[in-house]
C-alpha cells in the first residue's frame, strides 16, 4: 500500500495550505521522517491496525483512562492515541527550547512584579486594569516570598507550526497544565510499536521527567528543609486527570493525597498517616486555585484544606505552582508577552505569538466585529475549546449571537486569526492519513528552568478539525525529538 | 509511615477479593451439583445460597439463575461483579502504592467481568468462567506476593484477607454445623465433599485424614488445622502476624488495641480443644471467633485508621 495520502490536506482558509509535517510541498518525504516512512510501506493495513489495537490495549490495562459519566451508568474510555508519532528534528528543537526557557524566565519576572512592586504597570507597558482586574489574579499573593522567584514550577505550553514552518506559541498553561502522563505514555507506547525504526532514529529520551519534577519541587523548600516532604495534592478519583496525578506520584515516590488526608494546624500542613501527623513541606498541588482553601478562596470546597493558604503565608509550605499564576496565562495578557519578555531580558521574543486583537480596544473591537466570519474569537476566561467562535465553521446566526456578546462585554474576548495547524499523518481506518496537530512541551522551573525534550502532540481526529483538546474528539500520539546532529531543520 | 486512607484502601481490597474469590467458589460448587438430581445436590445448593447471606430459598430450585445473578448482578452489592468493581476502585485510589503488576492483574479480571460479553461467555461455560476468575484472582495475590514491598501496606493488604477469609469461612461452618438451624444432620458423601470443596479443602483433608468423611473431622479440619491456608486458626496466626509487623512499622511497639485482640483469638484457636466445642455446640464457639473478628476490625480502625486528631497533634 502507499502511505502517501490520496488527497491534498483540507484547505479551510487562503491560498496556502498547512504545514506538512512530513511531506514537503513538492510531495517529498522529509529527511527526519524518512525512516518512519520505509518502515510504514513494509506493513500492511492489517498489521498497522494490528499495532494500534495493541497500542489501545496497553492504555486500557494500565488504567489509562478518563471516565464519561452517563444517565444510568459511567464507562471508562481511553484517550484516543494514534501510534504513529510526531517528529522534531534537533536543531528545530534547539530554537524551541531556547524560545520556551526564555519565555518561562520573562513569565516568572512578570509574576513576581505584579505581585509586588509592579513596576511594569506604572511603565505602563501592560495595561493597570487588564491585570489587576482579571479574575486569575490574587490579591492574597501580594508581597508573599516565592523561592526561586519560581511561580509557575510546571508550565505546559501550546505551539503550532504556522504554514510557513515557524513555531508559534498559542497559549501559555501556568495553572494546573495536564498532559505529562500522556507524553510518556505514549512514548512507552510506541518503544514497542516501532521498537526497531526508535531505536535509529536517535530520539532524545524523556524518562528522567519525574526525576526532574521532584528535583524542582524539592528546591522549592531547600533553603529552610534538609529533605523535604514533597506530596501531589489531587481532587481526587473523580477527576479526569486522576491517572496522571496518580502516575506522578508513582514516579516521583511521594504520597498522592486528597484534601482529606489534610490537617492544618499552628500554620503547619500534615497528612494524616497510620502513625499519627506528618509534616508536609511542598504540595504539589492538581486543584485549581479556586478550591486550594475554603478559608481564602472558594468556601464551598472541600478539595483543599482550610488554612492552607495562611500556612502558606507563614512560609511553613510551599504551593507548587503558585496561586495567582494564571493572570500571566490570561488570553489577553497573552497579547503583552513579547513586550513583557522585551521589557524584562531585552531580548526580542524567540517564539513569536499568534496576531491577536483585544476587544478592550475600541478600533480593534470593530476589526473583529467587522470579521467575524474570519476570526477565531475566545472568551478570555474559557479554556478547553470552549466558549470559542471559529469564524470560518460558524452559522450567521452563531456569529450574531457573538457580536451582541462582543459589544456587550468588549473585554471579556480577544480574536485571532484562523490559525492553519500543521498536519501529521496518522493512522486513520487502516489508512495513513494527515490530520492537525499542535505541540504541547513541558516546562520546569524552580531553582533552573528545564524544558523536556519531547512534548504532547494533540491532534484532531476528526478531518478537517483544528480542535484538539481531548474533550472535544481530540487525541495525542508520541512526539521524537531527535538529538541535535539527527535530522534537517526543514 | 503511608497516609490512613490508603492503608484502608489497600485493607478493603484484600477484603473484596477475598470475597469474590470465595463466592465464586461457592457458585461453582452449587453449579456443579445441579449436575445430579439427588436430594444431596439440593442440599449443597441451599446450604451454598444460605452461606453467601441470601435468605431466598426458592432460589435453589434454579441454582443456575442464582449463580448467573451471583456472579455478574452489577446492581447486587453482594455480586461477584461487585466485590470486583470496589476492590478495583479502591486500588485506583491507591494506585501510587500498588504495582504495575499487581495493578494489571486487578483491572484485566475486572475489565473481564464488567464486559458486555461476560454474560454471553458464563452462558457459554459457566464452571470454566468462575475456574478462570479464581485463577485470576489467585495470579493477582501472586503479583502483589512477587512484586510489592512486604511493608506496611502489604500487611494492610493481607490483613483484610485474612479477616474476610475467618469471618467467611466462620459463617459457612455455621451453616453446615451450627445447630440453630432447623435441617437435618448432613451424613451425605457428596454433601460432605461439597462442604470441603466450598472452603477449597478437598485435597489438603484428604492427605491430612483420607477420604474418611466424617462431618466432625471437617469441621476440625476448618476450624483448627494449623497449615491448613484456609482454616480458621492458620487465618488467626496471619492476622497477629500482619498486625505486628504494623504495629512494628509504626513504632508502637507496647499493648495497642487491635494485637491484643488478635492474640487472645490466635490463642483461643490454637489451644482448643475439640471435645469442648462439641459439648456446648458448635455455634456457641463460632459466635465468638467472628465477634472477635469483628472487634478486630473495629479496633483496627480506631488505632490506624479513624483515630482522633486531638490525640495526635504535636504539643
Amino acid at each position: 500500500m502507499s502511505v502517501r495520502r490520496d488527497e491534498p490536506a483540507p484547505d479551510i482558509a487562503g491560498p496556502v495550505g498547512p504545514y506538512d509535517e512530513m511531506l514537503t510541498p513538492e510531495g517529498q518525504v522529509r529527511p527526519h521522517y524518512a525512516a518512519l516512512d520505509a518502515r510504514l510501506s513494509t506493513l500492511t493495513p492489517d498489521e498497522l491496525a494490528e499495532r494500534q489495537r495493541t497500542q489501545e490495549r496497553f492504555f486500557l490495562l494500565q488504567g489509562i483512562t478518563f471516565t464519561v459519566y452517563g444517565a444510568e451508568s459511567s464507562t471508562e474510555r481511553i484517550i484516543p492515541t494514534d501510534i504513529l508519532p510526531r517528529i522534531i528534528p534537533g536543531p528545530e528543537w534547539a530554537r524551541i527550547e531556547a524560545g520556551l526557557t526564555q519565555r518561562l524566565q520573562a513569565l516568572n519576572m512578570f509574576l513576581a512584579d505584579i505581585y509586588s512592586e509592579q513596576q511594569i504597570l506604572m511603565d505602563g507597558v501592560v495595561p493597570r486594569e487588564l491585570v489587576l482586574q482579571a479574575p486569575s489574579y490574587r490579591r492574597e499573593m501580594h508581597n508573599l516570598y516565592v523561592p526561586h522567584k519560581a511561580y509557575a514550577n510546571v508550565c505546559g505550553s501550546d505551539l503550532i507550526r504556522q504554514p510557513d514552518g515557524e513555531f508559534a506559541v498559542l497559549e501559555d498553561n501556568l495553572r494546573v497544565p495536564s498532559g505529562v502522563s500522556y507524553m510518556l505514555a505514549n512514548r512507552e507506547a510506541s518503544r514497542r510499536v516501532f521498537p526497531g525504526t526508535f531505536r535509529s532514529a536517535g530520539v532524545r529520551p524523556i524518562d528522567r521527567y519525574p526525576d526532574l519534577l521532584l528535583t524542582t519541587l524539592k528546591s522549592m523548600a531547600a533553603d529552610w528543609r534538609g529533605n523535604p516532604q514533597v506530596v501531589v495534592l489531587t481532587p481526587g478519583v473523580y477527576n479526569s486527570a486522576y491517572y496522571e496525578h496518580a502516575y506522578l506520584a508513582r514516579l516521583m515516590g511521594v504520597p498522592l493525597v486528597e484534601g482529606r488526608d489534610l490537617v492544618v494546624h499552628d500554620n503547619m500542613v500534615y497528612m494524616r498517616t497510620t502513625t499519627g501527623l506528618r509534616r508536609i513541606d511542598v504540595i504539589y498541588r492538581r486543584v485549581d486555585d479556586d478550591f486550594i482553601d475554603p478559608l481564602t478562596f472558594r468556601r464551598d470546597s472541600s478539595l483543599g484544606a482550610a488554612g492552607l493558604f495562611n500556612a502558606y503565608r507563614a512560609g511553613n509550605v510551599v504551593i507548587c505552582n503558585a496561586p495567582g499564576t494564571g493572570v500571566a496565562d490570561d488570553k489577553a495578557v497573552y497579547a503583552y508577552v513579547p513586550e513583557i519578555i522585551k521589557y524584562y531580558l531585552g531580548e526580542d521574543a524567540i517564539l513569536p505569538n499568534i496576531e491577536t486583537y483585544l476587544c478592550r480596544e475600541p478600533a480593534q473591537l470593530s476589526h473583529v466585529l467587522a470579521n467575524l466570519d474570519k476570526l477565531v474569537v475566545k472568551a478570555v476566561g474559557a479554556s478547553g475549546g470552549y466558549g470559542m467562535l471559529v469564524g470560518p465553521h460558524s452559522t450567521k446566526a452563531q456569529q450574531d449571537a457573538f457580536a451582541d456578546a462582543l459589544r456587550a462585554d468588549p473585554g471579556n474576548y480577544i480574536a485571532q486569526p484562523t490559525i492553519q495547524l500543521s498536519t501529521a499523518p496518522c493512522l486513520i481506518d487502516h489508512a495513513v492519513e494527515a490530520r492537525h496537530v499542535d505541540l504541547r512541551p513541558f516546562i520546569l522551573s524552580g531553582e533552573k528552568i528545564v524544558v523536556t525534550p519531547g512534548a504532547l502532540t494533540r491532534v484532531a481526529l476528526r478531518k478537517g478539525s483544528l480542535v484538539v483538546n481531548s474533550s472535544q474528539g481530540g487525541g495525542s500520539k508520541d512526539t521524537w525529538v531527535l538529538s541535535e546532529s539527527k535530522g534537517d531543520p526543514k | 509511615m503511608m497516609l490512613a486512607r490508603v492503608a484502608d484502601s489497600l485493607y478493603w481490597i484484600g477484603r473484596y477479593v477475598e470475597r469474590a474469590e470465595h463466592m465464586c467458589r461457592l457458585s461453582d460448587v452449587m453449579l456443579n451439583a445441579t449436575l445430579d438430581r439427588s436430594e444431596a445436590a439440593a442440599q449443597v445448593a441451599r446450604i451454598a445460597l444460605a452461606a453467601v447471606g441470601d435468605p431466598d430459598v426458592a432460589k435453589a430450585k434454579n441454582p443456575y439463575d442464582a449463580a448467573l445473578a451471583l456472579a455478574l448482578d452489577k446492581d447486587d452489592d453482594g455480586s461477584i461483579l461487585s466485590s470486583i468493581s470496589r476492590a478495583r476502585e479502591n486500588a485506583r485510589q491507591v494506585r501510587d502504592q500498588i504495582t504495575t503488576e499487581t495493578w494489571e492483574r486487578l483491572n484485566l479480571i475486572y475489565l473481564r467481568m464488567s464486559d458486555p460479553e461476560a454474560i454471553k461467555s458464563f452462558e457459554d461455560g459457566s464452571q470454566l468462567f468462575l475456574h478462570d476468575t479464581i485463577a485470576d484472582l489467585h495470579l493477582f495475590k501472586g503479583a502483589g506476593d512477587a512484586t510489592m514491598s512486604h511493608g506496611e501496606g502489604w500487611s494492610f493488604l493481607l490483613l483484610g484477607v485474612y479477616l474476610e477469609r475467618a469471618q467467611l469461612i466462620g459463617s459457612l461452618l455455621e451453616v453446615v454445623f451450627g445447630e440453630g438451624r432447623r435441617r437435618r444432620p448432613i451424613g451425605d458423601h457428596f454433601a460432605l465433599t461439597s462442604v470441603l470443596r466450598m472452603g477449597c479443602a478437598l485435597e489438603p483433608y484428604l492427605r491430612a485424614h483420607t477420604a474418611d468423611m466424617q462431618p466432625r473431622l471437617i469441621l476440625q479440619f476448618l476450624m483448627l488445622d494449623e497449615d491448613f491456608p484456609r482454616s480458621i486458626r492458620f487465618c488467626t496466626q496471619e492476622i497477629e502476624a500482619h498486625l505486628s509487623a504494623i504495629i512494628r512499622h509504626a513504632g508502637m511497639a507496647g499493648s495497642v488495641g487491635p494485637d491484643r485482640l488478635a492474640g487472645r483469638l490466635r490463642a483461643r484457636m490454637q489451644y482448643a480443644d475439640m471435645g469442648e466445642i462439641e459439648a456446648q455446640g458448635p455455634s456457641a464457639f463460632l459466635k465468638t471467633v467472628l465477634d472477635e473478628c469483628a472487634a478486630i476490625h473495629g479496633s483496627l480502625y480506631d488505632t490506624f485508621v479513624a483515630y482522633p486528631l486531638e490525640d495526635r497533634l504535636p504539643a
